[in-house]
């Protein structure tokens, strides 16, 4: 057999697990037909999910993702992925490039987006695992720390500019309307932190909630990353539009006094004596 | 899954405000910006690394600047020349390469030009011959070189092959390294061998070339990915600049094959009709 064969398998076809568009017959997404089906009786929340995992949730569950998006996207223009959201207002740039250049900055692993929710599951899923094997929720952090140069910087605890999380009491809130039990991980997780309350003065961060979760709703970290790709886009497109209606170059202004130098001092390029000519 | 608590869960840490100290300005050792004097808004002179703009744009080459822009110093003649060479080597990797192919979509989808590059470099990013594996492989080169090939092969060629021998899709063994559409991929391992007599090359390229002798036999090779990171490590550029050094100079490729498509119909490129558009189950 070639060596190429395989792409020649795939050459001049396209193959699908989604589905797609059957012209003049419908749209299909995983067995589904879209307009007969789900167009008007699914949310759009239910959608995205069945698009990453291939199976349409029940409509609460839905409905606590589409709460976390809220709660996830700011309209202030300090966090950093809606900075870049305002920043590309104030050049004029299209409300898509802006959203789009926010929703990228937020593919981070300092802050709570789409990329910390992996980490943040792989941790307390280890953790749990750990905790049916017998370590409490105090051995966790100690063995997090012995491996981590001594420091409780588990994703999904701490938060930077703040300590506690606002977002945590809101989820809860929706939690229980919706009426969803507290499984395992997210148990593990709140005694993960009371010891971090108690022991390190830092306390459970949104991401940390979301991602216990969301375990125990037994999704897989990258299916939660998939779910969560434009989690910021809200608050991006809010800043944009904020500095769309001010002048250009207002947001943020600077004078070139406001960025300190700290390079070489002034120097000449020496003569050359170098010929590029082959 | 059992009912553990179904009261909200109280005694969350209360928010409060860190005292962290932050920044009052920002600073860089990269770009000095003269006021003018008459407005603080407006630089009247640039200086990048000390050395004056108008001195760079009248007594330099674009590669000297480029150099000196993320390294600090201006480059010597073979480092010049070095970098040159591999700018014009990736200067376009080609209409097939998925990046390329997404920037003919966005030009004859008329998406906004201004777009095409953002689009394409995004997806110039990734992990398989793509920016993400140029920082992999510009890591993993700067630690193999400083040991014999023998144990890289021993490390990581042997198990993976033993591994995969069943499997028809490509191997990246180590990140820059391995088969491409199922074989070495000659255009790239020539490249190679006339980087690697030009006198910058020093270790990654040196040891990269003899890797690939000896590995040559499984059918693998030097990737793009991996001959870029083997000249930027040569050349002292940081691992985490990898990624974007390598969307940079592929940009112009991708920005002319998009342009070349923006001014054309829809019909210009395929659109695979219903009897090539197969949907398929993941369970077979």
């Amino acid at each position: 057999m070639d060596s190429f064969a395989l792409w020649d398998e795939y050459r001049q076809v396209v193959r699908s697990y989604n589905g797609g568009w059957r012209i003049g017959k419908g749209v299909y997404c995983h067995g589904y037909s879209i307009m007969d089906d789900l167009v008007g009786n699914i949310s759009y929340m239910q959608m995205v999910i069945l698009n990453v995992t291939g199976h349409l949730p029940e409509r609460r569950l839905a409905d606590w993702f589409e709460a976390r998006q809220i709660c996830m996207s700011w309209p202030d223009p300090r966090i950093w992925c809606n900075q870049i959201g305002a920043l590309a207002g104030t050049l004029r740039t299209s409300a898509v490039a802006a959203t789009t250049a926010g929703v990228l900055a937020s593919d981070s692993r300092a802050y709570g987006g789409p990329r910390t929710i992996i980490e943040g599951m792989h941790f307390i899923q280890q953790a749990l695992h750990d905790y049916n094997n017998g370590l409490t929720a105090d051995d966790i952090i100690q063995e997090f720390c012995a491996q981590h140069g001594g420091k409780p910087t588990m994703m999904g605890y701490a938060r930077p500019i703040a300590k506690g999380d606002e977002r945590i009491e809101a989820m809860e809130r929706v939690r229980l309307s919706l009426g969803f039990d507290v499984g395992p991980h997210l148990t593990l997780a709140n005694k993960i932190e009371k010891v971090m309350i108690e022991h390190y003065d830092e306390g459970m961060n949104i991401n940390g909630y979301v991602s216990a979760f969301v375990s125990d709703q037994e999704f897989s970290a990258e299916d939660a990353n998939r779910i969560s790709t434009v989690l910021v886009s809200s608050g991006v497109t809010a800043c944009y539009v904020d500095t769309m209606k001010r002048p250009a170059e207002t947001f943020n202004a600077l004078r070139c006094e406001d960025v300190i130098y700290v390079g070489p001092p002034p120097r000449r390029v020496k003569s050359r004596s170098i010929n590029y000519k082959k | 899954m059992g009912v553990i608590e179904d009261e909200p869960q109280s005694g969350h840490f209360s928010v409060k405000r860190r005292d962290d100290i932050f920044a009052e300005k920002l600073k860089t050792r990269i770009w000095q910006e003269i006021p003018s004097d008459s407005n603080p808004y407006l630089a009247k002179a640039c200086l990048c690394h000390g050395y004056e703009l108008f001195d760079l744009m009248q007594n330099c080459r674009y590669s000297e600047v480029l150099y000196l822009l993320f390294r600090g110093e201006l480059p010597d003649k073979d480092e010049s020349k070095l970098l040159e060479q591999l700018q014009i080597a990736l200067i376009n990797p080609g209409l097939r390469h998925p990046a390329t192919h997404s920037a003919v979509y966005a030009g004859v989808g008329k998406s906004d030009p201004a777009h095409i590059l953002p689009i394409s470099l995004s997806v110039l990013g990734g992990q398989h011959l793509g920016g993400a594996e140029v920082e992999q492989a510009m890591r993993f080169l700067r630690r193999a070189c400083r040991k014999p090939v023998e144990f890289t092969i021993q490390q990581h060629i042997l198990p993976m092959l033993e591994q995969q021998n069943t499997v028809k899709a490509d191997i990246h063994p180590v990140p820059g390294f391995g088969s491409h559409f199922g074989d070495i991929d000659p255009l790239v391992n020539q490249m190679a061998r006339h980087l690697q007599c030009l006198p910058a090359s020093s270790k990654c390229l040196t040891w990269g070339m003899t890797f690939t002798s000896e590995i040559a036999t499984y059918n693998i090779g030097w990737l793009m990915t991996g001959l870029a990171a083997a000249v930027f490590a040569d050349l002292g550029f940081q691992p985490r600049a990898g990624a974007g050094l390598y969307q940079l100079l592929c940009a112009p490729g991708l920005l002319a094959h998009g342009l070349e498509y923006a001014n054309k119909p829809l019909s210009a490129v395929p659109f695979v009709g219903d009897e090539q558009y197969q949907f398929e189950s993941e369970d077979g």
